[in-house]
């Protein structure tokens, strides 16, 4: 009997070491201490042993079937440990795939520049108005001062609707509406859509968009109109930025004046983008003609004010090195994704 | 600061009620930060008088009262304190009235009906005792509100005063400021000093060391007083601004502090050695060990009042243990002194001890004023704690500190102000507030009170007239609201910057346009599309009309980015489109949107899904309920009558049964007139509409239910016909405060099912804001949900 039970212990030393594999080992289990195992047969034939035999016999088949069980379970452990390895080796990744993204589109540049300046004019202090595109003569030209011989208001010019309407050249007419429906103190840009019946090429569209300001309170004077200008150039294209003032005439503002900024691109030196002038012109500015006030019925002896206009593509072109102004209407993805 | 609108109104008589007069004080620049109705407490609770006890006949302990509460009522109350007796005057809360959370209904007790309550202080929150019921002073009228009888019915007020403006700390300062604001008179509280022959200077002395931390020492002595507890006015009146009664010779300095707004201390004199008082710096090491029981190391930067020994007070902060009143004190010297507002504030904060004393001297207070303060101190010690008040006020005065005088232009003020205020208007506001003015060629030489620290030059002067004039009064010609379209231009960058975060290019096309254009999109005649603004030159026949729609564009630059062999993208753009109708022409911001290809622009996993219906529909979605934040329930998809979408793919929006927009799969016929052989998704969306639709009210949160949600699943089998939002709308409508969520999780259609159905399955959460939910209350509604849906559109359960 006790050779018997010795013969099951040494075989499964044997067996279970040996065993390579998850299944297999269950196999054993089975095989070792299962139901129909010869442990099992062995340990309920107790019975049938003399009284004095037994608890020797049945000490031996407990102490082999623990032996067995901890040979089971040690093999268990260590084929579970493998397993995992190997099912980790498995799942390895290529880390070097790309990751799934939310890829984000883009503003288009025009309106990234557009909010830019908005920004920045609030936090100047300046308020946002808004006109339509669609004007009359009388906010377009006659309130503003520009006499029917003026050379702006020839047809070439100007786009007209066959109503007799026509399409602003100029986000000016704002000025006016604010003006009529507000009193002084004033201070408030407004950018939107222009037009002008020019030939298209590199640096003309017959839509543009333009940005004006208007300000408006008693003792408004030059100064501040260079301030303002000045502070808001140096926010945009960076602290280095010099601006400059020159007399010109718009029928609208008296005195007037244009406004050049230091070249961006080769800092005054004289380069191809500023003409070898070392300045870019930037927009048109000067001081509300009297005229315009009357127009509004302002009191001119008691206020004065200061307006300007500037070009938000030209802005976005000198910004981004754009030399062709056709480029930001192409729609052109390839060009868009440079901008997200 | 806090102060007693009934304590305010001994000084100066206010006809206007305690709110109209808070925010007048609040616009005259000394802003109320809270009021407290002390009496709202006891609304609805009366004198009354027990007019008869009778046993009550179903329990031992409760007592039948009859009690008459005026106006010739009697009720019958059913009490059971231990304390009633016949004809005793006790507080009632009559039905209606409010104790804490209770509201006092009449009841049944033991079934005898009861009309009121009888009530204990505690129940009136008047004090802790809640040992039997409150027994009230005979005197008092029966009938009368007990908020009344009790002088209850008081606000207390609490006021910001801000550092420039110490004069204001004492309720004294706020009669004169609300005086000038109402253009009243306010009186000064009576002082009458009866004096001993004894002089006060040969029972102490007072030396200042360094008169620049004090400028001025005035003390007083009076003999023989008797500390004892406060009379029960005096009581009241600190009570009823929060500070505790001590005794009478504590509770009056604490009181002139409250009403002059300046402390005064009081010593034993018997505990001043050698009766010298002197103002010195401490020595270095020096220990003092204040009434608040702490010990202090002093150094040479911290003023004291000392005797000839020992330190006896840290300056205008708080006095020393060695020499604070008690019960055997008899003669006392008072103490009214200015001190230099840096050094208390440095002396304060290094040692961390601070006081309402302290409080004030941290600002500069009025020296020119303490003897007129001590000597009402000396008066009400007098009152209370009797005492004989030696004669002469001991003054040590330095360096008199005299009233700086101010030239005001009055022009310059209306130039300033935009005003027309006339010269004799501006003179009369100075002089409400007790400056001294004298008018000299055109200008106002001005003589500033010491107690107006903060008034040193003429734009304070200004200040002063604006206020009176008051600021609501000067024009404000700067109108913002009418010119500012920050919220159009937030909304339209909010979009702007959602759809880039959801891959979207944006685009920028010219606005000009032909027929033409809409002849390929397929557009009637009669379309309203049609009605565009023709131009009289244009640039050629392409670019004839300003464009009514962005759509041609956006298929134009689908077609080009397609030809340069991108094949999964989403662009769109925000621009204006331009009608005109007759001769009226109008503009209109819109802002559409396509998707093109895969929703997912490039991943290698897996096979694509192509965009579809639900894909731009979610987009949609997204704008609508989370960037324009319009209320889910209001806005309807339905099947679109829009030319250019294919069958059965396109839907109109609408919001409140607006139009606002559409979206749909653009139709093959329209994709061959622009060479687009990949499938269109698109939306297009009228802003300016939906803007002017935007909810106006203010967004409040809604507070977290503290009760559990309960979840039901429930599959159902409906006919194809039926839309899931109609489903919806049933299974809410069964408990709609109840159902909190209905959410679609899955749809089926196919082999089990026959083909008139589909077998939706909805996940329906139940909460309720007021108790746990149970399940057996839950799946009652459920079933009333699964017989409704039978009822009303043959739906049923799918076994």
């Amino acid at each position: 009997m006790k050779e018997k039970i010795n013969q099951i212990l040494e075989n499964a030393k044997e067996e279970i070491p040996a065993c390579q594999d998850l299944d297999k080992l269950e196999d054993l289990r089975i095989k070792f201490t299962g139901k129909k195992s010869k442990l099992h047969s062995l340990l309920s034939k107790i019975g049938e042993l003399p009284a004095e035999r037994r608890p020797e016999i049945g000490k031996a088949l407990n102490i082999t079937k623990n032996k067995i069980n901890k040979l089971l379970s040690d093999k268990k452990e260590e084929l579970e440990k493998i397993s995992q390895r190997k099912s980790a080796q498995e799942s390895k990744i290529d880390i070097t795939m790309t990751g799934r993204q939310i890829s984000l589109g883009a503003k288009h540049p025009l309106y990234q520049i557009w909010e830019e300046i908005e920004d920045i004019f609030i936090r100047l202090g300046f308020e946002i108005a808004e006109g339509p595109d669609i004007e009359t003569e009388y906010y377009n030209f006659d309130a503003l001062n520009t006499p029917e011989d003026h050379p702006a208001r020839n047809l070439q010019d100007t786009f007209y609707l066959k109503n007799g309407n026509l399409l602003r050249t100029q986000t000016s007419p704002v000025q006016i509406r604010v003006m009529e429906n507000h009193s002084p103190p004033i201070r408030i840009i407004s950018p939107g859509r222009c037009y002008r019946n020019d030939k298209v090429d590199a640096s003309h569209s017959p839509v543009f968009h333009q940005v004006e300001a208007l300000v408006v309170d008693e003792d408004i004077t030059f100064p501040d109109l260079k301030g303002t200008l000045d502070s808001f150039v140096k926010r945009l294209f960076g602290p280095k930025i010099r601006s400059r003032f020159r007399p010109h005439f718009f029928p609208f503002t008296e005195p007037s004046a244009e406004m050049d900024i230091l070249c961006v691109n080769c800092n005054g030196k004289g380069c191809k983008l500023c003409k070898n002038s070392g300045w870019l012109e930037m927009g048109g500015a000067g001081m509300v003609d009297p005229a315009v006030f009357k127009n509004v019925g302002y009191d001119p002896e008691k206020y004065t004010g200061f307006a300007f206009g500037l070009g938000i593509d030209r802005i976005t072109m000198l910004k981004y090195g754009i030399s062709d102004m056709r480029l930001l209407f192409q729609n052109d993805l390839r060009i868009l994704k440079q901008f997200s | 600061m806090k102060f007693s609108y009934k304590w305010l109104q001994e000084f100066l008589p206010i006809e206007i009620s305690a709110n109209d007069f808070c925010n007048r004080l609040t616009m005259f620049g000394l802003e109320v930060e809270e009021i407290t109705d002390m009496g709202a407490a006891l609304d609805n609770i009366v004198v009354g008088k027990i007019e008869k006890i009778n046993e009550h006949p179903n329990a031992d302990k409760l007592s039948v009262c009859m009690v008459d509460v005026g106006e010739d009522s009697s009720l019958q109350i059913i009490c059971g304190a231990p304390n009633i007796e016949e004809n005793q005057k006790v507080p009632v809360a009559e039905i209606g009235a409010k104790l804490g959370e209770n509201e006092i209904t009449s009841v049944k007790l033991r079934g005898v009906k009861s009309y009121g309550m009888i009530c204990s202080e505690k129940e009136l929150n008047l004090s802790e005792d809640h040992s039997g019921i409150m027994v009230l002073n005979e005197s008092l009228n029966v009938g009368t509100q007990l908020a009344k009888a009790l002088e209850l019915d008081d606000y207390i007020i609490e006021v910001e005063v801000t550092p420039n403006r110490p004069d204001l700390l004492g309720i004294l300062g706020i009669a004169r400021e609300s005086a000038a604001m109402l253009e009243k008179d306010y009186s000064n509280p009576a002082t009458i000093i009866t004096e001993v022959a004894t002089p006060a200077s040969e029972l102490i002395s007072v030396n200042i060391k360094n008169s620049e931390l004090c400028s001025r020492y005035t003390a007083r002595v009076i003999k023989d007083v008797k500390v004892k507890p406060s009379p029960l006015w005096l009581q009241k009146k600190l009570r009823s601004v929060g500070m505790r009664p001590i005794n009478n010779i504590v509770d009056v300095t604490n009181y002139i502090l409250m009403e002059q707004g300046h402390p005064i201390h009081a010593f034993d004199l018997d505990k001043v050695e050698d009766n010298k008082i002197i103002v010195r710096q401490a020595e270095k090491g020096e220990k003092i060990t204040l009434l608040d029981e702490e010990t202090y190391k002093l150094n040479p930067n911290n003023l004291v009042i000392a005797d000839s020994k020992k330190p006896m007070a840290l300056a205008g902060i708080m006095g020393g243990t060695n020499s604070s009143i008690n019960q055997k004190t008899t003669d006392i010297v008072l103490e009214c002194a200015c001190f230099n507002a840096l050094n208390i504030r440095n002396t304060s904060r290094e040692l961390k001890v601070e006081s309402d004393s302290s409080y004030r001297f941290e600002r500069i207070m009025d020296p020119n004023r303490l003897k007129e303060i001590i000597n009402r101190t000396a008066y009400l010690i007098q009152q209370t704690a009797g005492g004989k008040i030696t004669k002469g006020v001991v003054d040590n005065y330095p360096e008199k500190i005299k009233p700086k005088k101010i030239t005001l232009r009055p022009e310059r003020a209306n130039d300033l102000l935009k005003t027309d205020i006339k010269t004799e208007i501006m003179r009369h506001y100075l002089e409400n507030l007790e400056l001294e003015v004298i008018s000299k060629d055109n200008v106002l030489e001005v003589t500033i009170p010491t107690f107006r620290p903060d008034i040193t030059r003429e734009i304070d002067l200004i200040e002063e007239i604006s206020r009176s004039y008051g600021y609501n009064n000067i024009d404000s010609s700067y109108d913002i609201e009418r010119i500012e379209n920050s919220h159009k231009r937030i909304m339209q960058r909010k979009m702007r910057n959602f759809l880039v975060n959801q891959g979207f290019y944006e685009v920028c096309n010219l606005s000009f346009s032909s027929q033409q254009e809409l002849d390929r999109l397929q557009i009637s005649e009669d379309h309203k599309l049609r009605n565009a603004a023709d131009l009289k030159n244009p640039l050629g026949d392409h670019f004839s009309i300003m464009r009514t729609t962005l759509i041609p564009d956006l298929l134009q630059n689908i077609a080009h980015n397609l030809s340069q062999n991108f094949q999964n993208f989403k662009l769109f753009e925000l621009n204006k489109v331009y009608f005109q109708f007759n001769n009226n022409t109008e503009e209109a911001i819109h802002l559409t949107g396509s998707l093109v290809g895969n929703y997912f622009e490039s991943y290698w996993k897996e096979e694509q899904d192509k965009v579809d219906f639900f894909d731009v529909k979610g987009i949609v979605e997204c704008l609508l309920n989370n960037i324009f934040e319009l209320q889910e329930n209001f806005i309807d998809f339905s099947h679109t009558a829009q030319p250019y979408y294919a069958n059965n793919l396109g839907a109109e929006i609408k919001f409140k049964n607006k139009f606002i927009g559409s979206l749909g799969k653009i139709n093959r016929d329209v994709l061959i007139e622009y060479d687009i052989e990949e499938p269109v998704w698109l939306f297009d969306l009228d802003f300016s509409s939906i803007f002017a639709l935007l909810p106006k009210e203010k967004f409040n949160y809604e507070p977290i239910s503290k009760f559990p949600s309960l979840i039901r699943d429930a599959a159902l089998v409906a006919p194809k016909a039926v839309p899931v939002a109609e489903i919806v709308d049933i299974i809410t409508s069964v408990k709609p405060d109840l159902i909190k969520n209905v959410e679609l999780f899955d749809v089926y259609e196919g082999e089990q099912i026959d083909e008139q159905h589909r077998s939706l399955a909805f996940r329906i959460e139940f909460q309720s804001k007021e108790k746990t939910l149970t399940d057996k209350y839950v799946d009652k509604i459920f079933d009333k949900i699964i017989d409704e849906l039978d009822d009303k559109k043959k739906i049923t359960l799918r076994r």
